[in-house]
């Protein structure tokens, strides 16, 4: 096969490949659709990133139906991601402020917020601890994406000199009366978010619990939709890392762990921590990681057993 | 008439990151960069079982996780004294391969190209392309709503020497567009060993959790078929495309010229061979890296901890208020010279080890189209052409690796973790050199250090005054508008700096 061709020959063979399938140019507006009608010109959305990794936002861009151009263009007015926008500087900051005034926009906030430190988090000379609660007061619904966002996850963690913790705790104490979705994971799966976006922009906000975390997403233990059930019935359990059987004497904790990740699975559906091997460790609770005398796997503990 | 202009966030990169640029006479004559987020991974190490690291260090990036995880587990390895059987080194390859290629392909596209492209144009457009047909539609009601920013992401955006030719925007377009589903696509080749990226739970000390299957491996070989047409019909095509319409490009934005590679990707269970060399390149010649020559200044960073440390006694004390202080990156540096990381400094060392190379082959072909010599990598765009060749280089050698992986054997070698040891692991994120330093007392971490790419190239100046690589790269630059400073972030964007992994 030729590997080579020219910019213009690739775009003769997309147009050759049209035909081929039998799609003449006057298919051509079904394939592209009419704007969808969650799409109003105001489901805008505002995403805002404290002490993040950004790695929500990559897990965002692996949403599938709908992809992100789709997602932009058809379901979401996507006015800022500091990843994906095409402003940079003050025309990022002046776009920010206008649509702050303007309100009326769903606000994600990913990333933990410093509360102790707030030079520890800024942008455009002001701490994003400011930021986040300008944003909040004129935002029509709030989504902490991620366990950093809604309960501080890793940078929260026991020996943090920033005073990190999740949204809905920094709001409690400094008064602001919202009230975010939380959905953590780390990172949050695509689908809790888009499908969160789509249950706000069509039905309204979503049955949460008692932690602010969508019903839909979030009512089962990882325990009970586990592949590995069967295993941990029958008292069948792994000894050591891609072994077969039950990961819970590696470190599994699936059982106190709420989550679709098995049933849902990662990256479309092609896998999930436990079907690959992996102890669940706990990345949608609210302890994830917060403790360091609660290590993620237990081969440290047997080890110290055998002293 | 002196002006002095902050770009303040500077986006499409990852994180918190600002700049200033004080200009005169049209030309940058000082930049100082700052990374304006910090979380403090390595206190919270501290303490900690050792195994959390790989899981942890994961997080400090949600674009290269990979790489932090793989670099842990191979300081840990060090510590504990094993290696990975062959499929265990070979599903790390391919995972880190396949998360590396989306972050390429994401880099170019997403985070870059908007610097070049116009997308307005597309209204105009009258093919049966579907995706285009839709943005169109998009931009036409958009026109008529009336909404503050009904283009945005898109708009607004700086002023300046976009793309002119409607053909060329539309097409740039299309492969924005086909980019999210390519890098989307990596990420899910990757998962098939990883079990989800990004934040793999499968790669650990020893190994990795997830054995393979024949039809794993068809899975990963399928998807990456798809990859590397992309990359060699697509990507590499564009990169050159993009050279040929900003030649001046191939000499703006120099570096110093000095440039660190880690090397990657082993070849051997022991290690000693690596797909991508290492190597410290100056003055068109290539050396080994000496690790006892690395320093970490801290004087015009936010910490209190000492400066000039090497990795291994390195604090990392925040002081938010230190006087002087503009950065939250440290000052890595060799020797007490500042070294640019990234795919530039492999393809180079590449380039300059081996005549015969894949790299040389590939890296001569590019440069012969665009009538430039390797001399000239040293630039904006040279920094594209490198990333892209790095991504070809990876993705041809992914297919070789996945048929040497054999189901039912071992992918994970089991071990005891001692009660105090020292290790380190190296390796190359997407950004370039990466390293982790790990010590152990009680079997628990008594220190931990990441030195990241990102660092080295974003860093603020030393303790002797002397700019970061990205600093240097802007000083001298001509800016056509004070007020749209495009030259600038096109200069920033092509060390594609990761700012959570470089403050970490």
């Amino acid at each position: 096969m030729k590997n080579e061709f020219t910019r213009r020959e690739f775009l003769v063979i997309s147009g050759k490949l049209a035909a081929m399938m039998g799609l003449g140019a006057s298919a051509v507006p079904d394939l592209a659709g009419a704007l969808e009608t969650m799409y109003s010109g105001n489901a805008k959305v505002l995403w805002l990133q404290g002490q993040s990794c950004s790695g929500c936002t990559v897990s965002l861009l692996n949403n599938s139906y709908p992809n992100p151009v789709e997602l932009m263009t058809r379901y979401i007015s996507m006015l800022f991601n500091t990843a994906i926008t095409a402003s940079t500087g003050e025309v990022s900051l002046d776009l920010i402020n206008a649509s702050i005034d303007r309100g009326g926009y769903y606000l994600v906030v990913e990333g933990a917020v410093p509360a102790d430190m707030p030079e520890a988090c800024m942008m455009g000379g002001e701490p994003v601890a400011d930021q986040i609660i300008r944003a909040a007061k004129n935002a029509k619904a709030i989504i902490a994406v991620g366990t950093c966002a809604a309960f501080g996850g890793i940078p929260a963690a026991e020996n943090n000199q920033t005073g990190a913790v999740g949204v809905m705790e920094f709001f409690k104490r400094k008064g602001v009366k919202a009230n975010p979705i939380n959905l953590p994971g780390c990172p949050a799966h695509p689908e809790w978010i888009t499908g969160t976006l789509a249950h706000l922009l069509k039905f309204g906000k979503p049955a949460l619990d008692g932690k602010n975390r969508p019903l839909m997403f979030y009512a089962r233990y990882v325990h009970d939709q586990c592949p590995r059930f069967a295993d941990y019935e029958r008292e069948s359990f792994a000894d050591m890392f891609s072994g077969e059987g039950c990961l819970f004497k590696l470190g599994c904790v699936g059982p106190n762990t709420f989550g679709d990740c098995t049933i849902r699975q990662w990256n479309s559906g092609i896998n999930s921590c436990i079907n690959a091997g992996a102890p669940c460790i706990g990345c949608t609770s609210d302890t994830f990681a917060l403790k360091a005398g609660f290590p993620f796997y237990r081969k440290g503990e047997i080890l110290d057993g055998l002293k | 008439m002196a002006v002095s202009v902050k770009i303040d966030p500077i986006t499409r990169i990852e994180g918190h990151l600002a700049v200033r640029l004080d200009i005169d006479g049209g030309v940058i004559q000082n930049a100082y960069i700052a990374g304006e987020m910090y979380r403090g991974f390595e206190a919270i190490l501290q303490g900690r079982d050792p195994m959390d690291a790989q899981q942890i260090t994961q997080r400090i990036c949600g674009v290269c996780p990979i790489s932090h995880g793989i670099v842990s587990c191979a300081a840990q390895e060090a510590v504990y004294g094993i290696v990975p059987p062959e499929n265990g080194r070979l599903l790390r390859n391919l995972i880190q391969g396949a998360n590396t290629i989306q972050s390429h392909i994401l880099h170019f596209y997403h985070l870059a190209a908007l610097d070049y492209i116009d997308v307005q144009p597309v209204a105009e457009y009258k093919g049966n392309d579907p995706d285009l047909a839709g943005l169109k539609k998009w931009i036409e009601s958009g026109a008529g709503s009336g909404g503050l920013y009904p283009f945005a992401p898109f708009l607004p955006k700086y002023s300046g020497n976009y793309i002119t030719d409607p053909e060329l925007n539309i097409m740039f377009v299309k492969h924005y567009m086909d980019a999210f589903k390519i890098r989307s696509l990596s990420h899910r080749m990757g998962a098939v060993f990883a079990g989800k990226l990004p934040h793999s739970p499968s790669i650990v000390p020893g190994g990795v959790t997830q054995p393979p299957t024949a039809h794993k491996i068809l899975q990963f070989a399928n998807m990456l078929n798809q990859i590397r047409t992309f990359i060699d019909t697509v990507y590499i095509p564009d990169v050159i495309e993009l050279a040929t319409a900003f030649p001046d490009y191939m000499l703006i934005g120099k570096g110093y010229g000095d440039l660190l590679a880690f090397g990657a990707y082993p070849e051997t269970d022991a290690g000693d061979k690596t797909l991508l060399p290492s190597g410290i390149v100056t003055k068109g010649e290539v050396n080994d890296v000496d690790l006892f020559g690395i320093r970490e200044d801290v004087r015009y960073s936010h910490y209190s901890s000492s400066s000039a440390a090497h990795p291994f006694e390195s604090r990392t004390i925040p002081d938010p208020q230190k006087n002087k202080a503009y950065s939250w990156l440290k000052a890595p540096r060799y020797g007490g010279r500042p070294l640019e990381a990234g795919p530039l400094a492999t393809v180079m060392a590449g380039y300059l080890r081996d005549e015969k190379s894949q790299i040389r082959a590939l890296l001569d072909g590019v440069l012969k189209k665009i009538g430039r010599t390797h001399q000239d990598m040293q630039s904006t765009m040279g920094r594209h052409i490198a990333r892209a060749i790095q991504c070809k280089i990876i993705a041809d050698r992914c297919r070789e690796w996945v048929d040497l992986l054999i189901p039912g054997n071992p992918t994970f070698t089991d071990f005891i973790i001692p009660d105090s040891g020292r290790g380190f692991g190296l390796t190359e994120a997407p950004r370039g050199a990466l390293g982790h330093w790990i010590e152990l007392k009680n079997r628990k971490i008594k220190s931990y250090q990441c030195v990241i790419p990102t660092t080295w190239n974003c860093s603020p100046r030393d303790d002797n005054g002397l700019p970061g690589p990205v600093e240097h790269a802007l000083a001298g630059t001509a800016i056509a508008d004070s007020e749209n400073p495009l030259e600038a972030v096109r200069i920033v964007r092509s060390f594609d700096p990761c700012i959570a992994c470089a403050v970490h």
